[in-house]
């Protein structure tokens, strides 16, 4: 593989020699309206999966969860073609289209109603299971918690249009460069409600007033270079034992001045201030202010000299060429690959990569082989191929599922219709009855766990293993997680539909209940067989299977009578027997872990 | 891993062999000493104690603004604060006491607040001193009850730190300083991001053996906190509801089998995949299950007096009950506190553990509330917040009057970090040093612990205040008193032995002063 790939890759990294590699087909649109359409012919590439659990264990990885057509495509693409097929994959809808749409909807049947929060959160679990661009969406849900934006906060909150954007964001930017992905996140409207850095003014010498420092300072804790400094593969820098920083006060106030003139896109910029600290001024404001990005008010923007990290930006540069220099400093340190590339493995492969892991993609992020730094595909390609992420990593590898993942995984595994059609999975914040997570919803810019939290008193501990997930896992969310899944597996999963009387998405068991039918007295093996491959890519151990199909063989199914009066009878015992079989499976530790 | 399947340990048995193991496993070959000296400790600290008491320590994640919780009003003060804080577009200067409060005014704005709520300390250090408008129910608890006491300038220090010592890159400082996830680590286990044991759970490591189970010895009513983890003892987390029943309903089955749930049981306690992760799962599944079955009967209910309000029909819901309900100083309509809600659970955790059933003589506790990073709208959010907090203490110690058991419980606020001095237009940004409260009927309160800093000017040409002694950079204030000053204080009060205490409080031998003399 390695060296297909050392021979591919000087084919590969030119622009030029990419585009023909690729053998993209033009050609016309099926329905004849003369437009021509470019069809993206996938071809294959690379290793193919040995078997369909190794396939269905890198769609684990790289989708919201695997799917019977998918993983067919993974064994017909090998990896690489497959996610170069994903590359080419255009997004079904965005997520703010689909949120505008349930919006419009609802507001035509109460023009006081609307989707709200709900609406951006339905979005992405329509899109995340039902979109063919699944790379895109997981990368994209990645980076949201990574260049967190969370609709907890009040302001953001009350503003789903503008946090779907931002969500849209990060999916159109998921394969771009992260310099410019940098860019957009810091000049998205939402991001400096988020971080404050919208309105935020210069200096005022005469009243003592100073810069917002909350961008600059998180823009560099979260965003880029980190705390400490980090050799390529992600370990700590010290001089005389100590880690050495990254950054000082003095550097934080320097890059504030950076963040300062930038506030809403309005019909008076830059001129009126009223639309710098309202975003409106004589009464015209830009419908889509919450969607545009920012733009620079001179007389807002810090005049003086800017210096952090051993830049200067001389006295009087503009708001717009100060921010250049800002992100490209930011992007050009060393620091950014290792921290940002460790982060994005954690949240696709593993918890605790290798340094040679992370020091492989951190390189790529360096540079793609064609002097390219900051290339996010280059940097996908070498998460998921890297030998570490293709074999399972033992007793320690991997990852712990996330709540979000836990529940994507079994609805794409059994696919859920939804009866609304905008599957409304709705907030599932509360941990004693829900996941105790929704997208979207981190508690703060520090995202719903920590990268490297080790939970005290632990076996991950004891192991030297960090295990960020299990940071939002306490005594009550492991029973509220059980619960939600109890009722999920009989009932579906959302919002109740009044329509037909029951929750929105639905599955369609019909081939699972036909591996019900079977003599009462046999063990319903080849159910939980099934749900096996399914759930854990045939991962489950053997004890766990004898369990379940134990407990699954104890609900009695009796024989058809004569008149067939007991069929509803009999029907419900087998659903029974599904619903067991789903539960356990999905209740135990071992589904909870993506090795 | 695989002894989860055996039928030789019972639960609580297989639960302290693990819990064993796996504190010796962490500790290694080169800690074997300390993990001896534990035993030793605990048994020291043991002494005899036929009472409960337990300690809450109550978390403003964010890093709260203290300068505009607690106000010195002197006139010298307040001219600067006013001064410093009087910026466009949003001042965030409140208004001198006395006041009257404007009702037309923006909602949250200084003018709608009114003034600041004098207090009298016991010894004012010669100034005058205030509380933020909307914590009226804590002036009271200071000024009235004398259950409240201020701990002014507070924060991690390594040692005593003048502001020249602060500039020297070789006087030792906390690592990591302004940054909230590190900062909220230091306040709570004297380390930046990684730690994985706070003073609150090694506390509770020395004292747990006093108490039957020791699963209910630290307990979180918010989310995971690394302040309650110790090096045997984990922290336990019950929800605001009480606790979780898993699986099963009240008949015990799953889908109507008695087999089912007996399944689920073994299964999400089990782990048959060898991997490491499913042992912590298989570990907090074993804690759910196991105190969830005790508290079933020992907890009483979020509606029995004097936690909450009996509905006068139909099932019980906070958001109902009117002892939860705070005035929302934004809508003008009361609202479910969730903070009260927190502290509602703690009580009946504190009511049902010195009781027989749960039979524990040391608990520590530890609810939150977020929101406090208040770069913007500061007017607004953290005025809502500490309304909350001040409601919130104020049932906290109502309801502990009507158990008889003020005197047995103490509580303390803590946070990332204070904030600037400084205003960036309509909020502030990170600090250092801040203001914190500490509460109960052992507390001598009306009084304050520590010496109030001096609150400066800025330089005519940047942004240092070197007209006080106590601030640095956009006036953030430099502490005076440590974190170690008051675990320690709350330690020793807790029984924790004296030798125990330099080993809980890493930095406690830096200073002078051992206990900072606001317990009884």
């Amino acid at each position: 593989v390695n060296e297909h790939r050392g021979l591919r890759s000087t084919v590969w990294r030119g622009r030029t020699a990419w585009a023909l590699s690729l053998a993209l087909a033009l050609g016309l649109s099926a329905c004849g309206g003369g437009s021509s359409v470019p069809v993206v012919t996938e071809q294959a590439l690379g290793e193919k999966p040995a078997t369909t659990q190794a396939a269905s264990r890198f769609l684990t990885q790289a989708t919201f969860g695997p799917t019977a057509s998918d993983i067919d495509r993974v064994n017909a693409l090998g990896y690489e073609g497959w996610i170069e097929a994903q590359f080419n994959k255009p997004r079904a809808s965005s997520y703010r289209a689909t949120w505008e749409a349930a919006d419009a909807a609802a507001k035509a049947i109460d023009p006081k109603s609307g989707v709200w929060q709900d609406g951006l959160i339905n979005a992405i679990w329509k899109q995340a299971l039902t979109g063919p661009d699944q790379l895109r969406q997981r990368t994209a849900y990645a980076l949201s918690q990574l260049l967190v934006v969370s609709m907890q906060d009040g302001t953001v909150g009350d503003n789903p249009r503008g946090a779907a954007s931002y969500a849209d964001l990060l999916a159109d930017r998921a394969f771009g460069n992260y310099r410019e992905l940098l860019e957009a996140v810091a000049l998205h409207p939402m991001m400096g409600v988020y971080l404050s850095h919208l309105k935020n003014q210069k200096a005022s010498a005469s009243t003592g007033r100073v810069p917002d420092e909350n961008f600059a300072r998180e823009v560099m804790q979260l965003f880029t270079i980190g705390l400490v400094a980090l050799n390529t593969d992600g370990s700590v820098k010290t001089a005389g034992g100590q880690p050495i920083a990254t950054y000082t006060p003095a550097d934080v106030a320097g890059l504030a001045r950076v963040f300062t003139g930038w506030s809403w896109a309005c019909p008076d910029a830059p001129t009126a201030s009223s639309c710098f600290f309202w975003g409106s001024n004589a009464n015209k404001s830009d419908a889509d202010r919450t969607i545009k990005p920012m733009v620079a008010y001179p007389a807002f923007h810090s005049p003086e000299e800017k210096r952090f990290l051993g830049t200067v930006i001389p006295a009087g540069t503009s708001a717009e060429a100060s921010l250049k220099t800002a992100l490209d400093t930011l992007f050009n340190h060393p620091n950014v690959g290792p921290f940002i590339g460790k982060q994005l493995i954690q949240r696709l492969v593993t918890s605790n990569p290798s340094p040679a892991y992370v020091s492989a993609v951190a390189g790529v992020f360096n540079n793609n082989g064609a002097g390219v730094r900051g290339d996010m595909k280059a940097v996908l390609r070498a998460i998921l191929l890297n030998p570490e992420a293709r074999s399972p990593g033992g007793s320690g590898g991997g990852k712990l599922r996330e709540p979000v993942l836990k529940l994507s995984a079994f609805l794409r595994a059994f696919p859920h219709a939804s009866d609304s059609g905008d599957y409304k999975v709705g907030n599932t914040d509360n941990p004693g009855n829900a996941l105790g997570q929704s997208p979207m919803r981190s508690p703060s810019v520090f995202n719903f766990y920590r990268p490297g939290y080790v939970p005290p008193g632990s076996a991950a501990a004891a192991a030297g293993l960090a295990e960020p997930e299990l940071q939002l896992a306490h005594e009550t969310s492991v029973a509220g997680y059980v619960n939600f899944m109890r009722d999920a597996a009989s009932a579906g999963v959302g919002n109740w539909g009044t329509a037909k009387n029951r929750r929105d998405l639905q599955a369609n068991y019909s081939a699972e209940l036909a591996l019900v039918e079977q003599p009462v007295a046999t063990l319903p093996t080849a159910l939980v067989d099934h749900i096996n491959q399914k759930l854990m890519s045939g991962a489950m151990p053997l004890a766990l299977r004898d369990e379940i199909a134990t407990a699954v063989g104890t609900i009695p199914i009796p024989a058809r009578n004569a008149t067939g009066s007991n069929q509803t009878y009999i029907d419900n015992l087998k659903r029974a027997r599904l619903n067991a079989a789903l539960f356990l499976t999905l209740a135990s530790p071992e589904y909870q872990i993506q090795q | 891993m695989s002894m989860h399947s055996s039928t030789a340990f019972g639960p609580a048995s297989r639960r302290q062999f693990l819990r064993q193991l796996s504190a010796f496993s962490t500790l290694g070959a080169a800690a074997s000493p300390l993990a001896l000296n534990l035993a030793a400790m605990s048994a020291a600290s043991a002494q005899t104690a036929n009472d409960h008491k337990a300690l809450v320590c109550i978390f403003l994640f964010g890093g709260n603004d203290a300068l505009n919780m607690v106000l010195p009003t002197d006139a010298a003060s307040w001219a600067n604060y006013s001064s410093v804080r009087n910026q466009a577009p949003d001042s965030i200067a409140l208004l001198a006491p006395g006041t009257a409060a404007v009702s037309s005014a923006a909602a949250g704005s200084p003018a709608r607040l009114g003034g600041v709520l004098p207090i009298t300390p016991l010894n004012a250090q010669g100034r005058g001193f205030a509380l933020h408008p909307l914590m009226g129910e804590l002036q009271t608890m200071f000024n009235t009850d004398r259950r409240l006491a201020i701990l002014p300038n507070i924060g991690p220090l390594v040692m005593p730190t003048t502001r020249t010592q602060y500039n020297l890159a070789s006087h030792p400082k906390p690592a990591s300083l302004f940054s909230h996830n590190d900062q909220q680590n230091t306040w709570m286990s004297f380390h930046p991001e990684g730690a994985t044991r706070g003073w609150g759970g090694r506390m509770a490591d020395l004292l747990a053996s006093q108490n039957q189970r020791s699963i209910f010895t630290a307990i979180s009513a918010s989310g995971n906190a690394v302040w309650l983890a110790g090096e045997q003892v984990q922290q336990y987390q019950v929800g605001s509801d009480g606790a979780i029943r898993m699986g099963a309903g009240s008949d015990g089955k799953v889908y109507g089998s008695t087999a089912v749930a007996a399944a689920l049981q073994r299964i999400v306690t089990g782990g048959r995949g060898g991997h490491v992760f499913e042992a912590d799962l298989a570990n907090l599944a074993s804690r759910s299950i196991d105190a969830e079955a005790t508290l079933r009967t020992a907890l009483k209910a979020a509606s029995d007096a004097p936690f909450g309000t009996a509905p006068a029909s139909g099932a019980y819901k906070a958001s109902a009950d009117p002892l939860l309900l705070y005035n929302n100083p934004l809508t003008g309509v009361p609202a479910l506190n969730p903070l009260a809600q927190q502290l509602q659970v703690v009580a009946r955790m504190i009511d049902a553990g010195s009781g027989s059933a749960l039979g524990a003589k040391r608990q520590v506790f530890f609810v939150s509330m977020g929101g406090f990073d208040t770069h913007d709208f500061q007017n607004r959010n953290q005025g809502d917040l500490l309304a909350r907090l001040s409601h919130a203490m104020r049932y906290f110690d109502t309801v502990l009057g009507s158990l008889g058991r003020r005197d047995n419980v103490m509580s303390f606020t803590a946070s990332d970090f204070g904030r600037s001095f400084t205003s960036n237009g309509d909020g502030t940004d990170h600090g250092w040093g801040a203001h914190h409260f500490v509460m109960g009927g052992g507390v001598k309160g009306g009084d304050l612990y520590g010496n109030f800093p001096q609150l400066g000017v800025k330089n005519a040409n940047n942004n240092n205040f070197d007209s006080s002694p106590n601030q640095l950079g956009n006036g953030v204030l430099l502490p005076e008193t440590a974190v170690d000053q008051l675990g320690a204080t709350l330690a020793a009060w807790m029984g924790v032995s004296d030798a125990a205490r330099n080993d809980l409080f890493p930095n406690l031998a830096n200073f002078s002063q051992r206990d900072l003399g606001f317990v009884r």
